[in-house]
């Protein structure tokens, strides 16, 4: 457009867009902050969307041949703990009929089931797994569940902690896993027991598992990664 | 704007307040999904995994991955709602508007070059829907690949080539950024050229 314009007004203009800039970056600080009150705020109704879309049948899992083992990675926060096979037991208690310390001969007593799975990151990578060992709701039928529990807390040997909602738990494809691509789960992977489903982030899947205590509701201790501001459905 | 093209020095005719508003609204929402989309992107960068580098501070949003976590998908259901306004309206005045529009191409020139440059800047606009649509797209089959693996599963097509389906939608996802940044940029330089700084303070807020 020919038009030329105010020269005042242009002046001023420029002005507001160059003085904009750094109060932008400024801003872009400070809202780092703000980043918790959207969660605050989003995140009870994202999880409950979550919940929704999970469906209670099995999901579509990979071919064996797509297992890409160096794709997984570790992550511990507290380093690997050193667990003898023949002392492990695994405590089910809390809200359930027949309180269970099970050792690992229990474990592969029950049916035995394998996933080969997507396990996702929370930092973004992921790598297709085969995970095997007996259903998470095996075990916990073992224990028989009270109709009060709600929630399953889930105690690890390095005190790595978390929480789930009782219907992930129940998931078909939710495994006590024994097992990693065909062999026994390494010692850095969670060994002797670890969780492994395609339907929960990476932090969910608490490694070296030795306790499972029903809950009628959540606690303050809602998981290591929760406590610090990571969503705690995290379904995927 | 016909009427300002007719007497230069009349007064700067804003959109109405609802235009103005709904033009910044989109421009915030994209730079808060963009910024906070490279915070989750230094946890684990798309090109080199652990060892990549990292993009600075100053583009990113939220301060750690959880922050920038709560900011994406804080803010994804606005963005998903105000795309699809956009394109609501979009589908409702493309009519009304091209109509006007040519009206003033005709009015200032003889060559065709405006008309050349408002076709240029529709072009510019529907590629911006569809890369954000794209943007949609690939960011919903990361939020929820097991759920929805159906719409994970066209992205394996490289899989025989040895790219994992979830690296080829991690760069997709990410390849929007560079992608809105040039439209927005040829957005910018046309609307400029059609209306200056006249038309830019008229969709100011
Ligand atoms: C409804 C819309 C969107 C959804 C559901 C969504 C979802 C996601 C998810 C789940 C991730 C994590 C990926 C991973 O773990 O690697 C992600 C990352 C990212 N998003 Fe989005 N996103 C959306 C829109 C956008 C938009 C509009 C932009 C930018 C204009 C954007 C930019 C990014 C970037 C740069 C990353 C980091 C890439 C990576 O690390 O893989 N996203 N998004």
């Amino acid at each position: 457009m020919a038009t030329p314009a105010d020269p005042l007004s242009r002046r001023r203009s420029l002005g507001l867009l160059l003085g904009g800039a750094p109060a932008l970056l400024l801003g872009g600080c400070a809202l780092n902050g703000v980043g918790e009150a959207v969660g605050t705020v989003t995140q009870p109704l994202n999880e409950r969307i979550e919940a929704l879309l999970q469906g209670k049948g099995k999901l579509p899992e990979f071919r064996p041949s797509q297992v890409d083992p160096a794709a997984l990675l570790i992550n511990s926060f507290n380093g690997t703990p050193e667990i003898d096979p023949g002392g492990y037991r695994l405590a089910v208690a809390g809200l359930v009929s027949r309180p269970q310390r099970l050792d690992l001969t229990a474990l592969a007593a029950l049916p035995q089931h394998q996933c080969v799975i997507r396990h996702v990151c929370v930092e973004g990578w992921s790598a297709v797994v085969a995970w095997s060992g007996p259903r998470l709701a095996d075990v916990l039928a073992l224990a028989g569940l009270s109709p009060l529990a709600g929630y399953v807390f889930i105690e690890s040997a390095d005190q790595y902690y978390e929480s789930w909602d009782l219907a992930s738990a129940l998931h078909p494809q939710t495994l006590l896993a024994t097992h990693m691509n065909g062999a026994p789960l390494p010692a850095a992977n969670g060994a002797p027991v670890r969780l492994a489903t395609p339907i929960k982030l990476g932090y969910k899947l608490s490694k070296w598992v030795t306790g499972l205590k029903l809950m009628a509701t959540l606690g303050d201790r809602r998981g290591y990664w929760e406590d610090q501001g990571y969503e705690w459905f995290a379904g995927l | 704007m016909p009427a300002s093209t007719k007497r230069p020095m009349a007064p700067i005719r804003y959109a109405p307040l609802w235009t103005r508003a709904f033009h910044s609204f989109n421009l915030l929402v994209i730079l808060l999904m963009a910024a906070s989309g490279l915070q989750i992107y230094n946890a684990n960068p798309v090109f080199g995994g652990r060892g990549g580098a990292t993009v600075p501070e100053l583009f990113t949003l939220g301060g750690w991955l959880a922050g920038g976590r709560d900011w994406h998908f804080g803010v994804m259901g606005l963005y998903a709602a105000n795309l699809g306004v956009w394109i609501g309206l979009l589908i409702r005045q493309r009519h009304q508007r091209l109509a006007a529009m040519g009206d003033l191409g005709t009015l200032r020139a003889s060559s065709n070059t405006p008309k050349r440059r408002l076709a240029v800047h529709r072009l510019v606009y529907t590629l911006m829907l569809i890369v954000l649509g794209f943007s949609l797209i690939t960011g919903l089959a990361m939020y929820k690949p097991a759920q929805f693996w159906w719409l994970v599963a066209p992205f394996s097509f490289a899989e025989a080539a040895g790219h994992d389906s979830w690296q080829v939608l991690r760069v997709c996802h990410l390849a929007t950024i560079p992608a809105i940044a040039l439209l927005l940029g040829a957005h910018v330089v046309l609307s400029w050229r059609v209306g200056g700084l006249r038309l830019w303070r008229s969709m100011a807020v």
